[in-house]
C-alpha cells in the first residue's frame, strides 16, 4: 500500500509537471524557443487564485481568474518579448526571457512581499479521501482531474478542430501552412494562450499543494520543466507527457530511498542526464 | 492566366533567373525544363510568393502579383505542389487536404474534396492514415490534392515524378493531363524530360537561369534532340 501511495503521489505531481511542460514544448515546436518566462505565467495564476480564493471563497472562480490571468499574459508576452526578436538565433530570445522571469519574480516580491501568502479557510487539504486503505487528500485528487480534463480538452482541439488541424500543420511546416491561408501569427498566440492557461491552472494547484504562494515559485518547476522536454524528444508531445508522469514517480520514489544522497530537485536532473546518455534523442524522440 | 515579364528572381544578392518571360495558359499543361541548378524551383517558389522576385512583373489574370504574400496568391487562385512534396507527415490524408482547403467555405471544401477523390481514389483509401507513413506516389497525389483543395485556377507542380514507381508517375499524369482538360492552368517543373515532352502543350527549357528554347509540344515532340542538347542529355548518353 506504501508502494501504491507512493506512486500515485508520484503521478499527481507528473500532473502538474505536465501541464507545466506542455506549454514549454508547444511554444518550442513552433518557435524553437525555450519559454523560461513560463514559470512568471504559473506564479501569477498562483497570485491570482489565491487573491480570488481568498476574497470570494470560491475555488471555481479562482481557478478561472487564474486561467484567463495567465492566459492573457502569456501572449503578452509574446507580443512584446519574442515577437520583435524571432529573427534573431535562439539564445537571444532565451536570455529575453530569463530577463522577464527575473523582473516578474522581483514585480511580485515588491507587490505582494517577500514571504508568500498562504490559502485561507481551505478545507480542500485537510480533507483526505479513503479507499481500501488508500489516503489522498482533496488536493492531490482535483490536480489528477484537472489534469487530465486540460490535457483532453487539450488533444481534442488538437485533433478535432479546425484550429487545432491548422495549428499542427504549423509546427511541421509553417511557410506551406501559411500559403493555404493559416495564419501563423494567429496560431503562435493561440500556442501561448493554451501553454499559459494550463500553466496559470497548474500554479493554483501546486500553489494549494504547499499552501504557500511566493514569489520565487515558478522557478524550480519551470527549470524542470525543460528538463522534461529535453527527456520527452524536443517538441514531441506524447514524450513530453510520458517524461512529466515518469519524472513525477521517479522523484516520488527517490525522495524517499535517495534522500541521503540528493534532493528532490536533483533528482530531476539526475533523471535527465542517465536517460540522455542512454538515448540522447529523448524518450520519444526520432533518432538521427 | 499567368504572365512573367522581364522576371528574375534570387536570394539576397544572389539572383538565380534572369530576363524570363513566360505565358502560362488556361487549359494547357506548359512544361518547364533545365538541368539540376538551373532555377526552376526558384521560378516556381517565385511565383507562388516564397521566393523574392527581383526584377521583372508577374501578372496573373492581368493582375500585377509581384508583391503579394503567398496567402493571398491562393487565394486568387493559384496553388502549389512544391518539390519534396512538403506534406505534412504527422497529420491524417484528410487533415492534409483540410490545410489545403483552410481558405474555402465548409460547403466549397467539401464538394472539392470529392473531386479529389474522384481523382485520386487512392486517398480515399488512406483517408484516415498519418500521411508520413504513405508511399511516395500516394504522398505526391496526395500533395496535389491538398493543392486542388484551395480550388486554384493554376496549378504549380515541382518535379511531379521524383522518385515514383513508374505505375505511379503514370497515374500522376493523367490526373494532370485530366485537370488541364477541365480547364486548369498547370506549370511543371520536371526532371523526367520524356514523360513531361509527352504531356506538355507548351516546352520552355531553363539553363543557368535563362530561357534558351521555347516551344509548343508538338514541336518539341518532333524535335527531341534538341531539347536533349539544351539538357546536356546527350553529352551524357
Ligand atoms: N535557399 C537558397 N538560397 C540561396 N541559393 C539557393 C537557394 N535555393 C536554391 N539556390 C540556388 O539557386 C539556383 C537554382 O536552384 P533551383 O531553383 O533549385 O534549381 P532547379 O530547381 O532548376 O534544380 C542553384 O544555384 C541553387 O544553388
Ligand atoms: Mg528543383
Amino acid at each position: 500500500m506504501y508502494y501504491v501511495e507512493l506512486l500515485l503521489v508520484g503521478l499527481v505531481w507528473g500532473c502538474t509537471y505536465a501541464m507545466m511542460a506542455l506549454g514549454l514544448t508547444l511554444v518550442y515546436g513552433l518557435l524553437r524557443i525555450l519559454h523560461v518566462a513560463q514559470a512568471t505565467v504559473f506564479t501569477l495564476g498562483a497570485y491570482v487564485g489565491l487573491l480570488v480564493a481568498n476574497h470570494t471563497g470560491s475555488l471555481a472562480a479562482a481557478f478561472v481568474a487564474a486561467g484567463l490571468a495567465a492566459g492573457a499574459l502569456g501572449p503578452l508576452i509574446y507580443r512584446l518579448v519574442y515577437q520583435p526578436i524571432l529573427d534573431k538565433p535562439p539564445f537571444v530570445a532565451l536570455v529575453a526571457s530569463i530577463g522577464v522571469l527575473i523582473a516578474m519574480e522581483d514585480g511580485f516580491r515588491l507587490v505582494f512581499g517577500p514571504y508568500g501568502l498562504s490559502f485561507a479557510k481551505n478545507t480542500w487539504f485537510t480533507t483526505s479521501l479513503r479507499f481500501g486503505g488508500l489516503s489522498l487528500n482533496l488536493v492531490q485528487i482535483w490536480i489528477a482531474i484537472a489534469a487530465v480534463v486540460l490535457l483532453l480538452l487539450f488533444a481534442l482541439f488538437a485533433t478535432r478542430t479546425r484550429a487545432g488541424v491548422a495549428w499542427r500543420a504549423t509546427v511541421s511546416d509553417p511557410a506551406i501552412a501559411e500559403s493555404f491561408g493559416v495564419s501563423v501569427s494567429g496560431v503562435r498566440h493561440l500556442s501561448f494562450f493554451i501553454a499559459s492557461v494550463l500553466a496559470g491552472v497548474a500554479g493554483v494547484l501546486v500553489g494549494l499543494l504547499n499552501n504557500l504562494v511566493e514569489p520565487g515559485m515558478g522557478s524550480v518547476i519551470s527549470y524542470k520543466g525543460l528538463a522534461i522536454i529535453v527527456l520527452g524528444g524536443l517538441g514531441n508531445v506524447p514524450g513530453t507527457l510520458l517524461a512529466s508522469v515518469l519524472l513525477g514517480v521517479v522523484e516520488s520514489f527517490g525522495t524517499v530511498y535517495l534522500d541521503k544522497v540528493m534532493d528532490r530537485d536533483a533528482i530531476a536532473f539526475m533523471f535527465l542526464i542517465v536517460v540522455l546518455m542512454i538515448r540522447p534523442q529523448g524518450l520519444l524522440g526520432k533518432a538521427h | 492566366m499567368l504572365e512573367l515579364k522581364g522576371f528574375a528572381c534570387g536570394y539576397g544578392l544572389v539572383q538565380v533567373v534572369e530576363e524570363l518571360d513566360l505565358t502560362v495558359p488556361s487549359g494547357r499543361i506548359t512544361a518547364l525544363l533545365g538541368p539540376n541548378g538551373a532555377g526552376k524551383t526558384s521560378t516556381l517558389m517565385a511565383i507562388a510568393g516564397h521566393v523574392e522576385v527581383q526584377g521583372g512583373q508577374v501578372l496573373f489574370e492581368g493582375e500585377d502579383i509581384t508583391r503579394l504574400a503567398p496567402a493571398e496568391r491562393t487565394r486568387r487562385g493559384i496553388a502549389l505542389a512544391p518539390e519534396g512534396r512538403r506534406i505534412f507527415p504527422d497529420l491524417t490524408v484528410a487533415e492534409n487536404l483540410l490545410v489545403g482547403g483552410y481558405t474555402q467555405t465548409a460547403v466549397a471544401a467539401r464538394e472539392t474534396e470529392a473531386r479529389v477523390m474522384a481523382l485520386f481514389p487512392r486517398l480515399q483509401e488512406r483517408y484516415r492514415q498519418r500521411a508520413g507513413t504513405l508511399s511516395g506516389g500516394e504522398q505526391q497525389m496526395l500533395a496535389l490534392g491538398r493543392a486542388l483543395m484551395a480550388r486554384p485556377k493554376l496549378l504549380l507542380v515541382d518535379e511531379l515524378s521524383l522518385g515514383l514507381m513508374p505505375a505511379m508517375v503514370e497515374l500522376c499524369f493523367r490526373a494532370l493531363v485530366e485537370l488541364k482538360v477541365q480547364g486548369l492552368a498547370v506549370l511543371l517543373v520536371e526532371q523526367n524530360t520524356h514523360r513531361a515532352l509527352a504531356a506538355a502543350d507548351r516546352v520552355a527549357v531553363l539553363v543557368s537561369g535563362r530561357k534558351v528554347y521555347e516551344a509548343t509540344g508538338e514541336q518539341a515532340r518532333r524535335d527531341p534532340e534538341m531539347v536533349d542538347s539544351f539538357l546536356g542529355l546527350k553529352e551524357m548518353a
